[in-house]
């Protein structure tokens, strides 16, 4: 109980920004993994740290020419400040979706191909990235890159919320359309809905959703919680309603718990927040496959 | 004479400048039932997403009335990880018809039972798409289609991989579906015999070869060689057409 009173005090926004990351990732994961794009998945939080890192070159200044625009110092501007990394990130995120929405029916390549090249790719740029940036160790670097749990901060719980809202009004308010196409997106077209530009709005919002997430809790948190959660859901579940309910509820309640195990035995938030959610997943598939 | 609902004229039909197939002239009419045959390739699935719209002729015209098209894909492409049932896939129908802000109205519910009812699946209605046998999924995918309320339906391959009464149920379903609800059909099937046999009219179709009209003009020997570069054996026997390709028909 001391422990619990003592990590509610200490980081109280990373137990509620771990919840709203672990809804956002395990919503999103549904349709990473019903589309069978897991692979997507994980380029999208390379690719958004490899966004990050780019910031970190400082070749194109985006903060001034903002500043210039509205008017205000960059000196002392937090939100300035802190934008470049999440606009570089974002910025490749939207890319990469864009590339890969337009890959469906490639002649010469698959689609797990496309998203190979652009993994490694993605990786070794990073690295590049990191050996150029004027900050010195590198080890520093790549813990900013890859962002913890722990450190989410008010104004990061705040742009998570954001991103939840933006997510479930998009997914709400074009349910009926991203629904379809993403069942059979071939059909959609011939029934009147533009598949081409739907599927381009819905990886536009997925791309967006992880690469933000990832900034915040890491690329091995993000891509954990887009297929775990999503992967119990289905197992346990026989309809579509209840897979996202179950999903979504493990997303909100697993990283908070992994929290609480990982300050008290001493471990590293977002692993344990990983293995965590795999042991629930180990439980109920042993479960399901010997009900049979 | 029923009205006219769609024509090609001097089409072309392919991807970007690559022409799949050229010289298509073709003039449907309410009511019709098309079949469209032709080898791998020969540009059946092109003919069918020019018709639908979703590629522009490389070079012709293209005349449709005001028609609704019910779109049966294969139903191997429909392969869901997401444990729909047979209500939620046959309600897809819907939401072409309706805005991002609408919801499913009552109308939409009552089109849906109807739909399921008219294919015999109102029973199945709460089970899981991905449970059902390979007929039963078909069928769900005709009354996804019925959904649209539609002028004209189009039918990609529907009796492919089928067991012998699934297969011969669903093309009585098909043939019901244009005698009861008077639909304009346009069926596309490998299996030469069956389309003979239900439709009134028929598309052969190759890169360099095109072939339109009525059945009985349509299916010669001559006209099966062109199109599938081997030879056919076409007999009519007790009114039904039995199209074997001719070694077969030595052994």
């Amino acid at each position: 109980m001391e422990t619990l009173h003592q990590l509610v005090g200490l980081f109280p926004y990373a137990i509620l920004g771990s919840i709203l990351a672990g809804v956002i990732c395990s919503f999103l994961g549904i349709f990473i993994v019903s589309q069978r794009v897991v692979f997507l998945g994980a380029v999208l939080t390379q690719v958004a740290i490899a966004g990050v890192a780019f910031s970190f070159l400082h070749i194109i200044h985006i903060e001034t020419f903002i500043a210039n625009i509205l008017g205000v110092p960059v000196q002392g501007n937090d939100f300035l400040h802190n934008f470049e990394p999440i606009f570089y990130s974002l910025l490749f995120a939207i890319l990469t979706v864009i590339v890969f929405s337009q890959t469906h029916h490639q002649k010469y390549l698959t689609q797990d191909g496309i998203l190979g090249i652009i993994f490694v790719v993605t990786i070794a740029v990073r690295i590049m990235f990191i050996q150029k940036s004027p900050i010195a160790d590198i080890a520093e670097v790549e813990s900013i890159l890859k962002g913890d749990i722990l450190f989410i901060s008010q104004k990061e719980f705040i742009i998570l919320a954001l991103i939840l809202i933006f997510t479930l009004s998009v997914f709400t308010i074009f349910r009926k359309q991203l629904q379809f196409v993403t069942f059979d997106a071939e059909s959609a077209s011939a029934h009147g809905i533009n598949s081409k530009v739907w599927l381009l709005i819905f990886y536009i919002i997925v791309g967006t959703g992880i690469s933000l997430t990832t900034r915040f809790v890491g690329d091995v948190f993000a891509f954990a919680y887009l297929i775990i959660p999503s992967s119990i859901g289905i197992l346990l579940s026989k309809k579509v309603k209840n897979v996202f309910l179950i999903a979504v509820l493990v997303g909100a309640i697993v990283p908070p718990i992994s929290i609480y195990f990982a300050f008290k035995f001493d471990f590293s938030s977002g692993p344990t927040a990983v293995v965590t959610a795999f042991i629930l997943f180990l439980i109920v598939f042993l479960i399901k496959k010997w009900r049979g | 004479m029923n009205k006219e609902i769609i024509k090609f004229t001097d089409a072309s039909i392919g991807y970007g400048k690559t022409i799949v197939a050229s010289g298509i002239n073709l003039s449907i009419a309410e009511n019709d039932f098309v079949g469209i045959v032709g080898p791998n390739g020969a540009g059946k699935t092109t003919l069918l997403k020019s018709l639908l719209g979703n590629i522009k002729l490389i070079s012709g015209n293209l005349f449709k009335d005001q028609i609704r098209f019910g779109y049966v894909p294969q139903r191997d492409t429909v392969q869901p990880l997401l444990p729909y049932t047979v209500s939620d896939v046959v309600m897809m129908g819907r939401y072409s018809l309706s805005g991002p802000f609408q919801k499913m109205s009552n109308y939409d519910k009552r089109i849906v039972e109807e739909s399921l009812a008219y294919i015999g699946m109102s029973e199945l209605k709460d089970k899981n798409y991905n449970s059902l046998s390979g007929g039963q999924r078909q069928r769900t995918l005709i009354a996804r289609a019925l959904a649209v309320e539609p002028t004209v339906l189009i039918l990609d391959e529907p009796t492919n991989g089928m067991d012998t009464p699934s297969h011969y149920s669903l093309l009585d379903l098909i043939t019901r579906l244009h005698n009861e609800k008077k639909l304009t059909i346009f069926l596309v099937s490998h299996l030469l015999t069956d389309v003979a046999n239900i439709v009134k009219k028929i598309i052969l179709i190759d890169k360099k070869y095109f072939q339109f009209g009525n059945i009985e003009e349509i299916l010669s020997e001559t006209n099966l060689r062109n199109t599938y570069s081997s030879d056919f054996h076409v007999s009519l026997i007790d009114g039904e057409y039995v199209i074997t390709p001719k070694h077969l028909k030595k052994n």
